[in-house]
């Protein structure tokens, strides 16, 4: 069996078809430099076509244009990101952002810590994290194209956070994760089962010291774009007994979160997960967590 | 912060930095606000507003900085939407693609760029006397530009590669 077979034969059992799918390029308003409005009317002037995307609040698709959205003076003074629409979601998904101390743990290459800035008005303070130095810079340049004031990066490992000596009132916890097939034509010849749960692995292992720097009363936000349970609802189910989690209802795009996996019963509260199949956007995977009220 | 104090002077900007919310990290300054400066470590790689850096005596401006002075009376000059174009791209300005002056116009003064939205684009340093007839000869060299995120960028992907 081919790996792809492999795998789609996994989604099969998971209740979706697999299909190829063509993403639309989408970009987010920077609402902290300009208004929304003003931007869009001044890519329209350029020709650039945009569609709002209804499930989002700042996130436009591009319809039309005839040169690299990457590249305009608008893009360039920070106006807006260029950030595919389900990865817009995760940062929308806290409650009350203004004055926070909030965590982005895999930071790197910035658009949901930008994304974040842009939410909090550069009030708080975001202390973001990424392992490899080499995308630092990528996130540096980004801050700085986008004007955002309130961050402090570190080059560290996300399990390592507790060095840093402070307590989060909202954690991002966009995993570093196998990826799925939507964004990365050659993944179904990358990637192996294996990958997988060596990915899962890491990824428990970054909740378990996210979630001894969250306050008591914080918010954790988990996110990934791999379609597999073992990154996603099996990972919230184990963080679910263990780590004395609870997820939290969340309104936005996607299919609830699966509670029954490849025959495997699961914490019926998963549905508050959100799964997001390739089609309109990428693969995506969701929640929000909180700690479990009879154990704070 | 002498070299920060030196370059604002340059355009005539009117602005004041707290002294005590500036850090310098190996060649880079950042501003804080009192908040960051209350969580920072000293092994940050990046903190609040990002100022410049010194490169062999020579401060070099972040366009966050160059925003904030073209917020106050600094030197500036507006030029139309095809000289922005030019000027992103690395290029200098004509003294036709000027729309609007603003302080000293003399050869060897500094001064921002800013297009017709008012966005600061980059800095330069003017060549010429701008009251000279002359429309069709360099006005502006382009000193630094915002196009420089998308030359980083490239240097990056280059980086990857090898």
């Amino acid at each position: 069996m081919s790996s792809k077979d492999f795998f789609v034969n996994r989604y099969r059992q998971l209740g979706w078809k697999y299909t190829s799918v063509e993403l639309n390029q989408a970009i987010r308003i920077n609402s902290m430099s300009t208004e929304r409005i003003d931007v869009k009317r001044r890519l329209e002037s350029r020709g650039i076509q945009l569609e709002k995307i209804p499930f989002l609040e700042a996130g436009f698709w591009i319809t039309k244009s005839d040169f690299s959205v990457g590249a305009t003076t608008e893009y360039l003074l920070g106006l807006y990101s260029l950030q595919e629409a389900a990865a817009q979601i995760p940062a929308t998904l806290f409650s009350e952002l203004k004055d926070k101390i909030v965590l982005d743990a895999s930071a790197a290459p910035g658009g949901k810590t930008v994304q974040l800035a842009d939410i909090m008005h550069n009030t708080g303070a975001i202390i973001a994290l990424d392992v490899e130095k080499r995308r630092l810079s990528a996130l540096s340049n980004h801050l700085e194209r986008c004007h955002v004031s309130n961050t402090i990066a570190y080059h560290l490992d996300a399990r390592q956070v507790r060095r840093l000596n402070l307590k989060f009132d909202r954690i991002l916890l966009d995993m570093p994760c196998s990826g799925n097939f939507a964004t990365d034509k050659e993944w179904f010849n990358r990637r192996t089962i294996e990958d997988v749960l060596n990915n899962a692995k890491l990824q428990r292992e970054i909740m378990i010291e996210a979630k001894k720097t969250l306050k008591e009363d914080g918010e954790i936000v988990y996110a990934t774009c791999s379609l597999e349970p073992e990154e996603d609802e099996l990972n919230i189910d184990w963080a679910i007994k263990n780590l004395g989690l609870q997820t939290q209802n969340i309104d936005c795009y996607g299919e609830k979160g699966l509670t029954d996996v490849f025959g495997k019963k699961l914490d019926a509260s998963i549905q508050n997960c959100r799964r997001i199949w390739p089609q309109e956007t990428q693969g995506f995977f969701v929640c929000k967590l909180k700690k479990r009220t009879n154990l704070r | 912060m002498r070299q920060i104090s030196n370059f604002l002077s340059k355009f005539n900007a009117n602005m004041s930095l707290d002294e005590n919310l500036v850090v310098k990290k190996d060649d880079r300054y950042f501003l804080l606000d009192l908040n960051l400066k209350s969580l920072i470590r000293n092994d940050f790689l990046y903190a609040g507003i990002y100022l410049g850096r010194n490169e062999n005596d020579t401060f070099l401006p972040s366009f966050n900085l160059l925003a904030m002075m073209a917020r106050t009376e600094a030197n500036k000059i507006t030029v139309d939407e095809k000289s922005e174009w030019l000027f992103i791209c690395g290029r200098d300005v004509f003294k036709r693609g000027i729309t609007r002056l603003s302080g000293p116009r003399k050869r060897g003064d500094y001064t921002l760029i800013l297009n017709e939205q008012g966005d600061c684009l980059g800095f330069g340093r003017i060549t010429r006397d701008l009251n000279d007839r002359d429309e069709g000869k360099v006005a502006v060299k382009n000193i630094a530009d915002i196009g420089d995120f998308l030359r980083r960028e490239s240097t990056q992907k280059r980086h990857e590669r090898f």
